[in-house]
């Protein structure tokens, strides 16, 4: 048996005394999309900065292919094949959607030229290669987010972190990205996406669910046995709708 | 390069090296500053124009050229083309520790903080008499003319807009770029911002160190207020920022410009110049925030 890709191992973080995240555990299997949900300020975000490095955990430990990650910066995670989104969008207005990605694709490539070529490519592959002569500035935010995606994929990443990548989409719009993570899913890229509202996209695109509530894991799971737990319809709606046990 | 580039940098290189035979002494002085500007302006341009870092302390670059020079000519007889180029080295490292520490720093503290560290450097150049002469400062054995001034400062034009050429095209140069855009996702698309920041740093430091060399020779002598110039550190961002920072053209577009319209207006109005001036650039950044270089290519676009 092979390791997880990623093992979150009781992990806490706390700012000043707030507990932000409270012994999470868990594990992100090769090739599987996990859906990280809870409420806002339930802990995504906070997660997600521990895992790239952008934060360090108060304790426990992050494993990323078997090894610790742990005191990594974010420029080694990213290179170490972990990459991420914002749940803010924050592409590089001033450069064009090509560059955006170029700018990542330099992690493996060597030359400016051929990190552009490899850039190419992912347009195609995430279908933004209209845009690439525009700056990013003046793409919507539905186009933003899926450029954050590419720019992601462009460090040929073996796990991608998507922080709320559905948030604030049309429907189409969801269907879109929810086609788009289980292409990269299919060659070989396993994600962790972080939901708050978007629970038709969680049902479709999930292998396996975490539901963090005020810092801790309530739950996880198949996505079909969430829905119906009582205590994550708590979390979410409130003791009126959950089902007394 | 396409033909039109080699007939046009083959005229102005012509030109350049003609000006020393056939102009005045006040040409070439003019010139000569104005070179020593522009070299200026592409030094804060790397830095400041490529990855957004605004310094306002570059001038520390431009003192410890001048003292590191003078002191190699005039207690150590060194001649003056390796000095100027120790000089350079001097900055350099001196550069590494210092951009280390600053570029922990951002926007408007790092702004503040280079700020800072010309006075320090100011203040130690007064106090440590012993090697710097204090407030009365070092002067300078003639060494060189004025024309192997001037060509070194051509020199140094042409190397601000080499290497800035070269690495606006590079990889490197597009990491300055995203980390200009955007720094935390800079890290995160995997770029080791601190040793690019500080690379652009120590690069960016060379060209003040060399101006400040060649500028303590046209004086003849460095004392501390010669050496840290305030006024010459506006003035090179001006010219940075006018021409487009964070370009290529930018730096020598914005310099040649500035410089030309302050000696003309200084020639018209002796008693207004600075007011017209002050006024003209005002207008200017009001209305092409971008600069020129901007500018001229949404025009060709």
């Amino acid at each position: 048996m092979t390791a997880p890709l990623l093992e979150i191992r009781d992990v806490s973080k706390s700012f000043e005394g707030l507990r932000a995240l409270s012994h999470v555990s868990f594990d992100v299997p090769h090739d599987k999309i996990v859906s990280v949900i809870g409420p806002n300020g339930a802990g995504k975000t906070t997660l997600f900065n521990l895992i790239t490095g952008a934060l360090a955990p108060s304790t426990g430990d992050i494993l990323f292919e078997g090894r610790s990650i742990r005191g990594l910066k974010p420029n080694q995670t990213a290179q170490l094949g972990i990459g991420r989104t914002f749940q803010i969008v924050r592409p590089f207005p001033g450069l064009t959607t090509l560059d955006n990605v170029a700018v990542a694709a330099l992690v493996k490539e060597r030359t400016r030229g051929q990190a552009r070529k490899r850039a190419e490519e992912i347009l195609e592959l995430t279908r933004l290669s209209t845009f690439a002569r525009l700056e990013a500035r003046s793409l919507t935010l539905a186009w933003r987010k899926r450029l954050e995606v590419a720019r992601a994929v462009a460090l040929r990443p073996r796990l991608i972190l998507l922080d709320e990548v559905m948030a604030g989409l049309t429907p189409a719009e969801v269907e879109d990205t929810v086609e788009l993570v289980k292409r990269l899913r299919s060659i070989g890229i396993a994600a962790v996406a972080g939901i708050e509202h978007v629970m038709q996209a969680v049902r479709k695109i999930s292998d396996l669910v975490v539901v963090l509530d005020f810092g801790q894991k309530l739950f996880a799971g198949a996505p079909e046995e969430v829905m119906r737990n009582p205590e994550v319809i708590r979390a979410y709606l409130g003791t009126k709708y959950a089902p007394r046990s | 390069m396409k033909r039109l580039e080699v007939v046009v940098a083959g005229a102005s290189a012509l030109f350049i090296a003609a000006i020393p035979f056939a102009g005045s002494d006040y040409l070439v002085g003019f010139v000569f500053t104005t070179f020593l500007f522009v070299g200026m302006a592409y030094g804060w341009n790397l830095i400041s124009g490529y990855t957004g870092y605004l310094s306002f302390g570059q001038i520390s670059f431009f003192g410890v050229g001048a003292y590191a020079t003078a002191i190699l000519v005039a207690k150590l007889s060194w001649p003056w083309p390796p000095a100027v180029l120790a000089g350079m080295g001097v900055a350099a490292a001196l550069a590494v520790p210092l951009g280390w520490a600053m570029l922990r720093l951002r926007g408007p503290y790092f702004a503040l903080g280079m700020l800072g560290s010309v006075q320090v450097l100011q203040t130690l150049a007064s106090a440590w008499s012993g090697l710097t002469g204090g407030g009365e400062g070092i002067y300078l054995p003639p060494a060189g003319s004025l024309r192997d001034l001037y060509f070194a400062s051509a020199v140094l034009v042409v190397a601000g807009l080499g290497a800035t050429s070269l690495i606006d095209r590079s990889a490197f140069g597009l990491r300055l770029r995203a980390i200009g855009e955007d720094e935390i996702a800079a890290e995160a698309m995997g770029i080791d911002t601190t040793r690019a920041k500080l690379l652009a740093f120590v690069l960016a430091s060379t060209f003040p160190a060399v101006a400040g060399g060649l500028y303590a020779f046209r004086l003849s002598y460095v004392d501390p207020a010669s050496a840290f110039p305030a006024a010459y550190e506006v003035q090179v961002i001006l010219m940075a920022i006018f021409g487009g920072a964070g370009t290529v053209f930018g730096p020598l577009a914005g310099g040649i410009l500035l410089a030309g319209l302050g000696e003309a207006l200084w020639a018209r109005f002796a008693e207004l110049h600075l007011l017209l001036f002050g006024l003209i650039i005002v207008v200017v950044l009001r209305y092409m925030p971008e600069g020129l270089i901007a500018l001229l290519r949404r025009r060709a676009a």
